[in-house]
Formats: structure tokens, sequence, C-alpha cells
């Protein structure tokens, strides 16, 4: 019993954080730009769902698909205002950086002065009911969530296999300046892969928002274990940020369970150093500088 | 007819280096023109140019009558897609290549036009007659092929689209003899219709005889062609 | 003079042919000589557009003490500079001047002055709350001033620095609180637990790189942040912990108190400078800049222990930045939690980016801007925080290197387009560039290459197979006056590269080589091509010649 109980809040934990970690991973490794700014994509889209919900109607489809799409317009917001004036100017990869941090601060603020500091709450999106698998009982949200980020993900992973857009991103992620020469523009792929990561981190929020609140700040959490979990698995490798995510989330559940509360972050921190120590670039890194010209 | 390639005034460089000088240049639908030189004279840089992708240029270049030279200087590459849409096939120096991609992934990510898309079954067919070796390693990653079976994925990935003008940067080089000749056969080939050939070489007997004419290129500027009205041959 | 270069045919006859020239040509077709002061009128004609070239003397030039260009200030009793001066000696009039090519020293002079005198120029209403902000702009600017020393001159991009700073600030006034430790052993034990977080810290910066360490520094803040914030010991529930021992007695008057607290934050960021000033300017900080980024790989093949460099000033750095918390702690009783916050980082690192990332008064000028707006605006609400991550995105966006970056990335743009627009606007024939012209010393040597040209472009007009067909005839004797101009000018050549001819046997075949033009070194062979008899070799050496000129 404490082990399944553990592994169900390993698995969902494992889902939410690893959707944006497989978004920072996708960001870095396609576009060079190691967003900080997810922060804000976060509490973007959940106050965009919020804001649906409230204004609009309560039906949970309605409230995922506002998250979604919010969450890829700021993805879109982000890539107009930092990839798109500074990718070709040098110390890129730092500039970019901090350019995405402070476009984290700025969004935070506005919507600080929007919203006001009290955190929202979003409705119940998946109902009250639960299941019962070989003593295994699962309530409506847990399912709720593991079933949409998969699909999320699985779609994502799909998309980037098979469609042409998904063939323009990987050939920009292998060799950028090959791929001008076959006529992939930089600026317009950018747009598609951070409306996507965007788009990711838009149903992590909204998925979230079953356990915690929507608030300007709340995205700083979830940005820093995403962006953890994406180290730790390599940037630019989404199996690698999967089963990074997977580790951390088992982590994090049993540290929860035995230690208490407050050990979480730092479990997780010791588990992340010692994976790094002994594979300096994530499990499943890529070995070779390909993305650092 | 409008000629395929049409450069006027042509100069181009990177910073404070001004590599081609003045160049005008003219290319006929039908034709394979090769372009002869050593290192340094600006084969290389001329391509790149008409591609978009020098520091800084100016001057006229028509595509099939469309204006895709400008006077720009805002770094390179930044509207290379948009002319290469516009009915251009690269077949860079070396190897730009994208490593972890499959060679099939390869031969679509070549068809980047709505039309080429949609028949590049047809098209992956076409280039498969022409490099017949390919045939095999549709499944292989790029990154695992030899030197001419890549070289052959680059100059098919070109072949995908309907290009207007073939741009071919030393296509040889780096290859042994024997593949390099089999590599420019291949080149040679293919049936322009109403498309041109260019070729960048430094080996002249490569192309000699096969070619519809061969320019040389020297210090930025053209040679062999440019009528100075007056030659050494006494 | 309209057809002055339309080369008309007409039959020139030897007038030493009367006498029976020997060798010479007798008659010979030829063509007319054209005025070769057209060439000189076009050239030196009035064309409108003109571009002005040169640059502006930007600089002050100060007259010399004395005759000796060598006389300056230096340090007692060293050889060392106060400035790096430059003394030169004026072009026109041989006086003694000097160039004061390093102006930082004043500056940094000046701006210490204003600072210390500050209180003085504050106005009477606002003269607490500017007080104190100062005294936050010492402690913050020090700690900027250290993390400089670490992203800039280790280049390693830590994002811990303030975790460092808390950490320390925590645990010396836990101890002050519950062991009643004095203010002034706070910095030393915040210096020590510094230390050993700065080696802990540096453990994964030897294997991981760049970026991955950011995020796991960011990492780590947050850890610090959590781990603070929920123990009991370190005062979850009151916001931070105070009730430390102070030097700021409180026994003093307020003014009192804020002046001093004023003075000594503005002695900490001088102690920073000091030490910045020693790392970055002294053996470790030379070292690592042969080690820049990317170029690692080369330094280390070099003999240059980089990482081991980075590594000292990353631990030096961090006792210094422990220190700086223990002095944080008895500068305000104490330490919030607000330290370890994740808006803490972004303020600190817009300070940085501000100023420009590496640079000492980026640092500092970045944190009084930040630190104005932070805590002087404080009327302006949330409006602060969206005014700095405005000035931060967009310092980020259009400047390479932050405010002190401006000059150089605008020099760099300048030249680049200069540059452009000198190698579009030109056609180089050996003549100089209006540019180049004003960076030449000798004059002389312009008019000649600007004479050169001209001489060049008119004789390039000479040139027509009849006067190769008359030098083949006979390369030597008297020729006719276009051929005689042509060959004039091939005589008068530079020693460097000229053309000789090579005679291979006692009689013959012949070769063309050139000198080198420099004395002990042997001419080289220009071509394999052999020429059977002397004439057919000056022919050659002819066409060479006119090959080269039409080049030109």
């Amino acid at each position: 019993m404490d082990l399944t109980f553990l592994i169900t809040n390993a698995v969902i934990v494992a889902c939410i954080y690893g959707l944006i970690a497989v978004a920072v991973s996708i960001t870095w490794s396609s576009l060079g730009l190691i967003n900080l700014g997810y922060g804000f994509v976060f509490s973007f889209a959940g106050y965009g769902a919020y804001l649906v919900s409230e204004r609009i109607s309560e039906h949970p489809v309605l409230v995922i698909a506002a998250a979604i799409l919010s969450g890829a317009l700021a993805g879109i917001l982000i890539c107009l205002v930092v990839f798109i004036p500074l990718h070709d100017k040098q110390n890129f990869t730092t500039r970019g950086m901090i350019a995405t941090l402070a476009i984290s601060l700025i969004g935070s603020q506005s919507l600080l002065m929007y919203f006001g500091p009290r955190a929202k709450a979003l409705p119940e999106l998946f109902g009250f009911w639960k299941v019962e698998i070989g003593g295994l009982v699962l309530t409506s949200d847990k399912i709720g969530i593991v079933v949409c980020s998969v699909i999320m993900l699985v779609g994502v992973v799909l998309w980037m296999r098979s469609s042409r857009r998904g063939l323009e991103i990987r050939a920009m992620m292998m060799n950028p300046h090959a791929a001008s020469i076959v006529g992939i523009g930089i600026r317009s792929t950018g747009i598609y892969v951070m409306a996507m990561t965007g788009a990711m981190a838009g149903l992590a929020a909204a998925l979230l928002s079953q356990t915690y609140y929507v608030s300007p700040f709340g995205g700083l959490t979830p940005l820093i274990k995403g962006v953890s979990i994406a180290l730790c698995g390599g940037l630019g490798s989404v199996q690698g940020a999967v089963i990074a995510a997977i580790i951390l989330g088992f982590t994090e559940a049993a540290t929860s369970r035995f230690l208490g509360g407050q050990y979480v972050l730092i479990t997780q921190f010791l588990v992340i150093i010692s994976i790094l120590i002994i594979r300096p670039r994530g499990i499943s890194g890529l070995l070779d500088k390909a993305r650092e010209q | 007819m409008t000629e395929v390639l049409k450069v006027e005034g042509l100069s181009a460089g990177y910073g404070p280096l001004r590599v081609i000088h003045d160049l005008d240049l003219v290319i006929k639908p039908g034709e394979r023109v090769g372009i002869v030189g050593l290192n340094g004279h600006g084969k290389t840089t001329l391509f790149y140019a008409i591609a978009g992708l020098t520091g800084w240029q100016r001057g006229s270049i028509l595509l099939n009558g469309e204006q895709i030279g400008r006077t720009r200087s805002q770094g390179p590459g930044r509207y290379t897609h948009q002319i290469v849409r516009k009915g251009l096939a690269i077949i860079p120096q070396g190897d730009e290549i994208f490593n972890g991609l499959t060679v099939e992934e390869h031969l679509d990510s070549g068809a980047f036009t709505p039309e080429a898309w949609r028949t590049r079954k047809q098209r992956k067919e076409a280039v498969l007659d022409l490099f017949e070796p390919l045939r095999k390693l549709m499944k292989t990653p790029v990154g695992r092929l030899s030197g001419g079976e890549r070289r052959m994925v680059s100059i098919g990935r070109g072949l995908m689209t309907d290009a207007k003008l073939y741009l071919a940067d030393e296509p040889s080089l780096g290859l042994a003899p024997k593949i390099g000749i089999g590599v420019m056969e291949a080149l040679l080939a293919i049936d322009l219709k109403e498309s041109a050939m260019f070729i960048a070489e430094q080996n002249v007997s490569l192309l000699e005889g096969r070619v519809d004419r061969i320019i040389g290129m020297h210090a930025g500027k053209l040679k062999g062609e440019a009528s100075s009205g007056f030659s050494f041959s006494s | 003079m309209s057809e002055a270069n339309e080369n008309k045919e007409y039959t020139w006859i030897n007038p030493l042919g009367v006498w029976g020239a020997k060798g010479g040509n007798y008659e010979v077709t030829s063509n007319q000589v054209s005025d070769p002061s057209d060439v000189w009128r076009k050239n030196t004609g009035y064309k409108v557009p003109t571009a002005k070239v040169g640059r502006l003397k930007h600089y002050h030039i100060w007259d010399n003490h004395n005759e000796k260009l060598w006389k300056r200030l230096r340090w007692w009793p060293t050889r060392r500079h106060l400035l790096h001066v430059k003394g030169i000696y004026n072009r026109k009039t041989l006086n003694a001047e000097k160039k004061i090519l390093d102006r930082r020293p004043i500056y940094w002079i000046i701006c210490m002055v204003i600072l210390f005198i500050g209180p003085l120029l504050f106005p009477s209403s606002m003269q607490s709350s500017l007080l104190t902000a100062g005294a936050t702009f010492g402690i913050f600017a020090a700690i900027n001033v250290c993390w400089t020393l670490i992203i800039g001159t280790a280049s390693i991009f830590s994002l811990a620095t303030y975790a460092v700073v808390g950490v320390a600030a925590f645990l010396t006034s836990w101890l002050s609180i519950n062991f009643g430790l004095p203010w002034f052993s706070l910095p030393l034990i915040g210096a020590a637990i510094g230390f050993g977080m700065g080696g802990l810290i540096a453990l994964p910066a030897l294997r991981l790189d760049g970026f991955y360490y950011a995020l796991l520094t960011l990492g780590l803040n947050e850890l610090c942040r959590v781990y603070f914030t929920t123990s009991q010991e370190f005062g979850s529930a009151s916001g931070g912990l105070y009730g430390a021992d102070s030097y700021l007695s409180e026994s003093w008057s307020p003014a009192v108190q804020s002046h001093a607290s004023y003075y000594i934050a503005l002695m900490i960021l001088i102690g920073a400078l000091v030490l910045f000033r020693f790392v970055n300017g002294k053996r470790l900080g030379r070292i690592l800049r042969m080690a820049p980024e990317k170029r690692e790989a080369f330094a280390e093949a070099c003999g240059v222990d980089y990482k081991r460099a980075r590594i000292q000033i990353f631990i030096l750095t961090s006792a210094a930045l422990g220190l700086i918390g223990g002095l944080y702690t008895a500068h305000f009783r104490g330490v919030a939690f607000s330290i370890f916050s994740f808006d803490t980082v972004l303020l600190g690192l817009a300070m940085l980016t501000i100023g420009g990332i590496g640079k000492a008064e980026g640092a500092i000028l970045g944190t009084l801007v930040v630190v104005f707006l932070d805590r002087v605006m404080i009327e302006w609400g949330p409006m602060r925080h969206f005014l700095i991550g405005a000035l931060m995105l967009a310092s980020v966006l259009w400047l390479n290197n932050g405010y002190f970056g401006i000059k150089q990335q605008f020099n760099a743009w300048r030249d680049k387009k200069r540059g452009e627009w000198r190698s579009t606007r030109t056609e180089k024939g050996g003549e100089a560039l209006p540019e180049e012209a004003t960076e030449i010393d000798d004059k002389d040597d312009l008019y000649f290459r600007r004479y050169d040209k001209m001489q060049r472009d008119y004789l390039k007009t000479l040139i027509t197979p009849e006067i190769i067909a008359e030098h083949m005839a006979k390369p030597l004797g008297q020729h006719s006056e276009a051929l005689e101009r042509v060959l004039l000018y091939f005589r008068r050549a530079k020693m460097e590269d000229k053309y000789a001819l090579h005679r291979v046997g006692p009689d013959g075949p012949f070769k063309i080589i050139a000198f080198s033009g420099v004395r002990g070194v042997s001419p080289r062979v220009v071509e394999d091509k052999e020429y059977p008899t002397e004439e057919a070799g000056y022919h050659g050496v002819f066409m060479r010649r006119v090959h080269d000129l039409l080049e030109s």
C-alpha cells in the first residue's frame, strides 16, 4: 500500500514537472535559449485559465484549452521579445537567459499589478470520483493529471517525429546554419518551438492548479523544479527529461513520506548534484558540444 | 525568356574585407556553368552572396527576374531561407548536414515547398534512381555515412525541390578522386529542364568538356569570359 | 582633348633612322599618344560627393612638465606610474606633450569623492531615507563587486552569491543572538563560513560547465531559502532573525547612526574594490585573461592552470562574501529571509547587467540605479520592479555589455560600418583610401601612391597590340613614343619583385626571375618557361610587366 501510494505520487509529480522539463529541454536544444521565463508563462497560463473559468465557463475542456492557449501566447511573446532580436547577437546564451529572467520579473510584476497579490483558485477540472484497482484508490484528479500530461507529451513527441514542422525543428537542433540553407527560417521555427513549449507549460499550470493556487509568483517553484529535471536529464533530450522526472518525482514522494515535506528540496538537490557529478551533461545529455557554438 | 540568374555590380565581403568586386554574371536557363579559381578568390563568397550569407553585400541579383540581392549588412543568414524558397538549391561546401537525422528525413527536409512536400515520395524515388547506393541506407543516421555518401545525401537534398538554380560548391572537395568523379557525374546527369546549374570547382579537369562554359575567378573578379578586348594569346 | 583615349594608329618613323639606328626599328605602326595630363585633370578635378574622413580628437593633450617625456608621477618608492601616460612630441612644433591614455583612475577618485561628500548634498527632507539607501547601496555594491569577480574574472556563472551572503549572515546572527558574540567577531566567523561554502559550491564547478552550473546554483539558492524559512531556529515566524550585536550603538542619536552606517558601508565597498583590484589586476586575473571562454583548451596547452585559478578566485571571493555577510549582520542587527528570495537574485543580476558584467564600475553603477529605484522611489509601488525589469531587458537586448560597454560597442559598430562603406565605395588600385590616409604618417608616400596610380591609369590606355608587336620585333633600341613611355615606367620599378633574366647555360636558355629586394636574399624563379634567346627573354619580361600593369 505504502509503495503503491508512493509510486502514484511520484508519477503525478513527474508528469507535471516533466512537462516543464521537456519544454525547457526542447527550447534549449532547438533554439539555444535557456528560457527561465517559464515561471511567467506558468502564471500567465494560470491566470488565463482563471479568467476563462470566471468570465465564460467552468467547463474543464475550455479551462484547459484556455491554459494551453495562453501558455502558447506567452511563449510567443517571449520569442518575439527575446529570441528574435537576440538570436544573432554575440553572447546570445547569457543574454538570452538574463533577458528571459527580466521577462519573468516584468511579467510577474504586471500580473501582480493587474490581479493583485491574492492567489486565485481554479475549479476542479476532473470532478470528484474514485477508481479502485486492485486495492489501490485513485482519485479523479490524479488520473486526470496523468492522462492529460501523457497525452500532451506523446502528442508533442509524435508531432516532432512525423510532421514537417517537427522535422524542421529537429533539423535546426542539429545544425542551424545548414537549416537556413535548406530553407528553414530560424525566426519562424523559433515561434513554433516557443508556442509549443509554452503550451506545455500552460497545461502544466492548469494541472498543478488542482493542488496549488494561481499566484503572480507561483511559477517560480515549478520553473526551478522543471529546470533541475531538464538539467538532470541532460538538456536537449526528451527521454532523459522523462527519466529524470521519474527519478526526482520518486525522490520527492519518498522524502515527504519518510522524512517530511521540508526536506524535499534538500534530498532532491543532493540527488541532482550526485547525478550531475557522475554525468556532467545529465542522464542522456548530448556528449558533443553541438549547441555551444 | 528571363535569365535564371543575373548579377549586376555585386560587391560582397565580411567586415572591412571586400572579397567580391563589382561582379557581373548572367546564367541562362538550361545552362551548366562551372566556376574555377584558387582558394580564397571568392568562389564560395559568390555563392554565399547569392544565398545572402555574406557579412555585407550590395548590387543587384535577379533570380528568375526576382530581386534577391539588396544592400544589406545586418549579418549573414537573415534572409537565406526566403531566398532559398524562391528557388535556390544549395549544395554546400563540406558537410553541412544534420548528423542525427536519417537519410530519409534528410531528403524530406529538402522538400520545403508545399508542393514538393506533397510529392516527396516520387521525388525521393527520383533521387534514389540517381544515387543507387543510398537506397539501402534510408534508415541510417547521416552521421554514420561515409564522405561520398554524405555528399550524395547533400546533393540529393538539393534535388528534392524544383529549384531554378542549383549552386554546387566544390562537390568533389575532400573526396577520393574516384568517388569525386562519381559524384560529379551524378550531378551533371541531372535533367535541368528550365533551371540552371552553377558549379564551383578547383579541379578544372573534372569540369572540362562537361559543362557549357567555364568561368575563371581571380581576386574577386571573373576572368576568362570577360571581354577585356585584349588577349595575350600572341 | 575629347578624343584623348582613342588610340589612333599611325606610322612612327624612327628619328634616329637617318643615322642608321643600330638594333632599333626604322618604321613601325604605333598608336598616337594621348595627353597624360588628362588623367591628372580627371583625378584632381573636384568631385562633388566628398566623404568626411579622419576622426575627432576626443582626448586632451597636456603640456609636459618639462622636456623629458619620461617624467611623470610615480608611486614612491617604486617606478610604477600613477596614471597611464604617453609622452609624445608634437609633430609640428616638436614640443613635448603628454596624453593620458587611461583616465579611469581620475574618474574613480571623482566618484568616490562625490560619494563621500554625498550626505552634504542630499536634500534635508530626504536625508534619512537617502542615507539608509546609501548604506544599502554600499553593502550591495560590495557584494556585486565580489560577484563580478566570480562571473567576470573567474567566468563561473554562479547565481548563489546571495545564498553565501545569506547563510553567513543567518549563521552569524544566530550565533550572536544565542551566544552573545560581539560584533567584531561576526565578520571573521562569516568569512570562515563563506570559505567553507565556497569550497562546497566550487566542487561541482570543476565538473559542470556554464549554464548547468548557473541553474544548479539557482537551485541551491532556492534550497537555502526553503531551508531557512521553514526551520524553527532561524525564526520562521518573524520573517527574519534580528537582535544581533552591532557596531552602531543604540545610544547614538539617529542622525549619527545613519551617517555612521553610510560611511561604514562605503568603507566596505572600498574594501571590496581593493579586493577586486588585487584579484583581477594581479596574477590570478592575468592568468584568467589568458584563458578566456572557449579558448581554455589552448590556454591549458600553454601551461595555464585556469581551473585552479578559477577555483582559487571563487573560494577567495566566497570568503569575502561571507565576511560581507557577517558585516551585514553587524550592520542591520540581523537579516531577513528576503536575501534568499528569487527577486533578490533577479535584482542582483539586474544590477550587474545594467552596468555591464565583468566590470567593477558596471556593478557599482547598476547597484546605484537599482537601489535608487528600489529603496528611494518607494511610492511607485510594484512599478519600481517593473521599471528595473524593463531596464534590465533593454540593456540586455541592445547593449552587448551594459552601460560601460556602450563606448566599445559603438566604436566596434562604427568601425564595422566604416569598413563596409570604405570597401564598397572605393576601388583600390594602390592608391591610399582617404580613411587610411589620415593614419599614414609619411604623406609623401600618399602622394607617390596617388601619382603612381594616375600614371598607371594613363599607361594602361597606351598598351595595344601594336606596341606589343613593336616590342616583340625589337626589344632594344629606340621605340615609338607610346612604347617608350611604357618602358620608362617599367624600368623605374622598385627592386622588390623586379623581374630579371637568368642565363641558365653559357648561351641560354633564359629564365625569368624576380629580385627579392632584400640584400642577401636570393631572387626567386618566376616561371619554368625557358626562352631560347635573350630577345625572347626581354619580351617575356615585358609581357609579364604588361600583365602586372593591367592587373593592378
